[in-house]
Parts: structure tokens; sequence; C-alpha cells
């Protein structure tokens, strides 16, 4: 089994990688995937972690991931159908195109 | 072990989820069968059931010993779900619900051109559900799953009207920046978990080794701090709000203004005082920089919010920056760290919800009525319409902190509890009191455009509608009421304050025998 350090330093990069792509990209479904890789990485921060305590794997940990993917892929419908609203009314993805209100 | 397996929620939780479901099959049905107002009728007993169950629940749990009461549910906790109710939970439960009330009645006709309105009372409902959840949870598990719920329904709120381009920029920009600020608290969460081995309060409270916890502690503080700040508008993860609450539907700016972005303060302040704070003299400068980081960012929200509240010219964008700057009031008592404080901060959180859910429904009538959010074209609406420009001009002098109004009660008691003995942070006092009196620079302007002579006469314009009068008037003599006569909220908060930091050893030796 590999050491936790590695797991959390995945944790770290994705989280980055997340957050890079909700404050860069231009395109609202690549935001919303930025989202969702930080997502992961707290899922993964939990799997992680629920290996670490006892001999076997807390079934703990495990469950709040199962739920945390649920709520995820609701949030993520949720967003994607305001983007289908967005593409509706302005004929494009790009993020920089919403700036009637001051962003 | 003193445990109570439950096979039920709690009662106001179960009224609202199943108000939720009720009231949207009801107004499918009516859809349906062509024009009705069942569902809306059906909300307000629901909600009214509610408030009978927060009743009840504060009867149950001042009855049980020491002041907590835990229902779990599936397994006892750690490992099950477990909902762990004290006083201050209650108090929450009765902000949200008595604000949604007002909300839902006012609604009535507000809403009343919009089509999907099953849509809306049913996510109304489960809005105010989620809250309740957060306020009841005793373990992050739960707290994060009613978390999502209010997040995703007021995401849909917000954005509701969809044909229109401000409620789709300020949705998705909402959607962005608040399921950002979601994740970074589940961060957060994984984190305490790998340190106490489990997400219960009580147990984390007492199971971290903060001997060796040290950095890590203070990222998942920062985590956890991210991600509610981003809820409770605190500067500088303010920038969703002031796009937010103005293109939502008055009663959702209301609800949102009011309550929601205190959840997000109860959810840090729920964990700064069962999970750091106790625990913070065993890290390195613990308990100092706990109290300054909120200081400092008690400073610069309210600072920030009324500065850029001054320059609007759009009155619900003007109430929404007013919103960030009264979050940095009751941050100051959250600073002082004392129960004194914590009062001071409950008590503001229940009269800001009076007040600004007050101020949210008036301007809404007026934007009803006149169709437009820009204060220069409100002069002399006052003349046609006395009675909401009275609600909004007392819910107005509430929020500046007059005397006799509640605003200033609560204040009195914040800006007092940084000069607290032990406290001492007197700097944190004055700059509060000059920014109270700053804020009274746009407050002010509003009261004296309304009820200026009006240019021309105009016949079309006439009072909001009776059933939108009704729950402004009851709020604005509320404000006058509590302003007056604090004692019974007062109680009330005091002894919300007192659960959180003196039952703190009842808290955790309820789940932990």
């Amino acid at each position: 089994m590999l050491a936790i350090h590695v797991y959390l330093t995945a944790v770290l990069f994705l989280s980055l990688i997340g957050l890079y792509s909700m404050a860069f990209k231009r395109n609202m479904i690549r935001i919303l995937l930025g989202l969702e890789i930080i997502l992961n990485a707290a899922n993964l921060s939990f799997i992680a972690f629920s290996a670490r305590f006892t001999g076997q794997v807390d079934l703990l940990g495990q469950s709040i991931v199962v739920m945390s993917i649920v709520l995820g892929g609701c949030v993520v419908a949720i967003g994607l159908s305001m983007v289908l609203n967005a593409y509706k009314h302005y004929k494009t993805l790009d993020v920089r195109e919403l700036r009637r209100l001051k962003w | 072990m003193v445990m109570v397996l439950s096979e039920f929620l709690p009662y106001p939780l179960i009224s609202l989820l199943a108000g939720a479901m009720v009231v949207l099959f009801a107004g499918v049905l009516e859809e349906r069968l062509g024009q009705g107002r069942t569902k809306e009728a059906l909300s307000v007993i629901f909600i009214a059931l509610a408030l009978i169950g927060c009743l009840i629940l504060y009867k149950d749990v001042t009855s049980q010993p020491l002041g907590v009461m835990v229902l779990s549910i599936g397994a006892e906790p750690p490992l099950g779900a477990c909902f762990e109710i004290d006083l201050l939970s209650v108090f929450m439960t009765f902000s949200v619900v008595f604000l949604g009330l007002f909300a839902v009645v006012y609604s009535f006709r507000y809403m009343e051109h919009d089509t999907r309105l099953a849509e809306y009372y049913s996510l109304l409902l489960l809005m105010m559900a989620g809250m309740v959840g957060v306020a009841l949870a005793g373990d992050f598990f739960t707290f994060f799953i009613f978390w999502e719920l209010m997040c995703i329904s007021s995401y849909v709120l917000v954005a509701f009207r969809r044909e229109l381009w401000g409620p789709i920029e300020a949705g998705f920009k909402y959607l962005t920046m608040s399921a950002l600020g979601g994740v970074l608290i589940f961060l957060g969460m994984s984190l305490l978990y790998g340190m106490a081995g489990n997400v219960n309060f009580a147990y984390m409270s007492v199971g971290i080794d903060w001997g060796t916890a040290g950095v890590w502690a203070y990222l998942a503080f920062i985590l956890l701090f991210l991600g509610f700040g981003i809820k409770a508008a605190i500067v500088p993860m303010h920038t969703w709000l002031p796009d937010a609450h103005p293109e939502a539907p008055s009663p959702i700016s209301a609800m949102l203004s009011g309550i929601v972005i205190e959840t997000g303060l109860y959810g840090l302040v729920r964990i700064l005082f069962v999970v750091f704070l106790p625990n913070a003299v065993l890290l390195p400068r613990g308990p100092e920089t706990f109290k300054y980081v909120v200081a400092v960012f008690s400073v610069l929200t309210m600072t920030i919010g009324n500065i850029m509240a001054l320059l609007q010219k759009d009155i619900k964008r003007l109430l929404a920056y007013s919103s960030i700057a009264q979050v940095g009031y009751m941050l100051v008592g959250v600073a002082s760290g004392t129960t004194y404080g914590l009062l001071g901060c409950f008590l503001h959180v229940f009269n800001h919800s009076l007040m600004k859910g007050l101020a949210f429904l008036a301007s809404g009538a007026m934007v009803y009525r006149i169709g437009t959010r820009n204060l220069d074209e409100m002069k002399g609406l006052g003349h046609y319409m006395p009675v909401t420009t009275m609600a909004l001009a007392i819910s107005l002098l509430g929020l500046g902190g007059v005397p006799s109004t509640n605003g200033f009660v609560s204040k009195f008691i914040l800006f007092g509890s940084a000069l607290a003995p032990g406290v001492n942070m007197w700097w944190l006092t004055l700059i509060g009191v000059l920014n109270s009196a700053f804020s009274m620079a746009y407050y002010l302007p509003i009261i004296i455009r309304l009820i200026t002579k009006p240019a021309e006469k105009s016949s079309e314009l006439k009072e909001a509608p009776i059933l939108m009068l009704i729950p402004m008037c009851i709020m604005a003599i509320l404000i006058i009421v509590f302003g007056i006569y604090p004692r019974p909220v007062l109680q009330l908060a005091d002894s919300a304050s007192k659960a959180l930091i003196e039952g703190l050893q009842g808290y955790i030796s309820k789940v932990i025998p």
C-alpha cells in the first residue's frame, strides 16, 4: 500500500488543476469540469484517509464519498442546465460574454 | 449511554420536506385542472406546522438533561448520521421558519405572473428544509447533505426567471462560486476526518491529536473558513452576492440576504467554537490566531460593504452590499469569542433577518409597481405608496441602528462585546461604530428621495396589494416591538449562545458517554 503522502500529493495537484480551470478557462463547461475535479480531489482525500486508521477500510469515509458523488452530480446537472439557458440566450459558451453584470 | 434512536426526523424538518413533496404534486395537479390557489395555501400550512414543530422542539430540548437532544438515524454515532439539537439549533431553525412564513405569504401576489409556481414553492420549502437541517445537524455528513440541499435549491431559485439575462448570469456566477465553497468545505472536512477518524462534531472536538496536527489543523481551518466565507459573503469572497441577490425574485432575495448567508455564518461559528477554539491552546499561537483572523476579516467586510453600498444606484444592489456590511458586524461578536459576543451575533442574525427581509420585500413591492430598480426613478414614490415607504423607512433605520429599533439593541451588544475585559479589541468597536454611522449616509438618502415631492402627478401608481402589505406591516411592527421590548428574543439568543460555549461539555458528553 502506498503511503498517505502520495495520495495527498495527488489531492493537492488535482485541486490546483481544478482551481486553475475554474479561474482561467473561458468555456462555461470547462469551469464546471474544474469544479468536478476539485470535488473528486476531496473524494480521493476521503478514500485515502479512510484506509488509515484500522487495519481494514473505514466504512464512514466510503459512504460519505458515495453520497458526495451524488451531490456533485446534482450540482453539475443544475450548472449544465444554466449553461444551456445561457447558450440559448447568448449563442456562445464563452463566459466573458456574460459581462453585463459587473463580474 | 443516553441515546435516542429515532424513526423520525426532527419535526420542523419532517414538515418542510413533506411540504415540498405535497406542494409539488398539488401544484402540478392544479396546472392540469386549471388555476387554483391550493399550492400557496398548502405551503403556508406546512410552514405554520414547521413553526409549531419548532416550539415542540424547543420544549423537548429544554426538558432534556444538559439541554441537548440527540436523534440518530440508522446507527448510533459516530457511524450513524445524527441530529444533535441544542438551543442554538432551535434558535436558527426558528429564524429560518419565521422569515420563510413572511416570504411565502408575500410571494402570493409577487409571483402570480410567473409560470412554474409549483416548482417555486416546492424549492422554497426545500431551501428552508436545507437550512433547518444545517442548523440541526450533529455531524459533518448530515451537515453537508443539507448544506447542498440548501445550495442547490437556492441556485435554481436565483436563476428562476430563466428568460431574462440578469438571472442567467447571476445564477451561473452564484453557482460556480457557491459550489466551489461547498467543495472547499468538503475538502476541509476530509482533513478533519483524517485527523479525528470520524466526522461527528463531538468526536472531532475531543478526538484530534492537536499536538501533532499543527499545520494540518490550520490548513483545515483555512479551507473551512474559505468555504463558509464564500457562503457568508465575507470580503473578499463576496463577489457573487451583489449580483445574485438583486437578480433573484424579491422574496428569494429576502430569504437569501435574511437567512441563507447567516447559515454560512452559523456553520463557521459551529465549527470554530466546537472544534477549533476549545483546543486552540494546544496549537502554537492558537487562540489569538483564530480571533485575529476573524477580527481582520470583520473589519474588511463591514468597511468594503459600506463603501460599495454608497456607490450603488440600484436599490436591491445597495441592500445586497448592506448585507455584506451587516455580516461584518456579526463577525465582531464571533471575534470576541465570548458568550456576550455570540449573544450579539445571533440576536443580530434574527434581527437582521427581519430588517433585511422587510427591506427587500418593501423594495420588491416598489419594483412590482414601477418596474425598475433605479433609485433615481423612485423619487416621490412615498406619495403613492405610503405604507410601503413607511415599512422601508423603518427597516432602513433599523439597519442603520437607530435606537428604538431592534437593530440598535443587537449592534449595541455586538460593539460592546469587543470592549469586554479579556477581549480588549477596542479598535474593532471603534471601526464598527464609525461604519455604522457611515452606513446612514446611504440609508437616509433613500428615505429622503422617497418622500420628496414627485415631479409630475401620476395616477396609475397605487399602493402595493394587500397580501404584500400584511407581511410587511407585521415585520415593521415587530422591528419596533423588539426594539422597545427586546427581552423575549434576547433571552432566547442568550440561552442559544450559552449552549454553544458553556454547554459544550454537555454537547460532547451526550454523544461520547
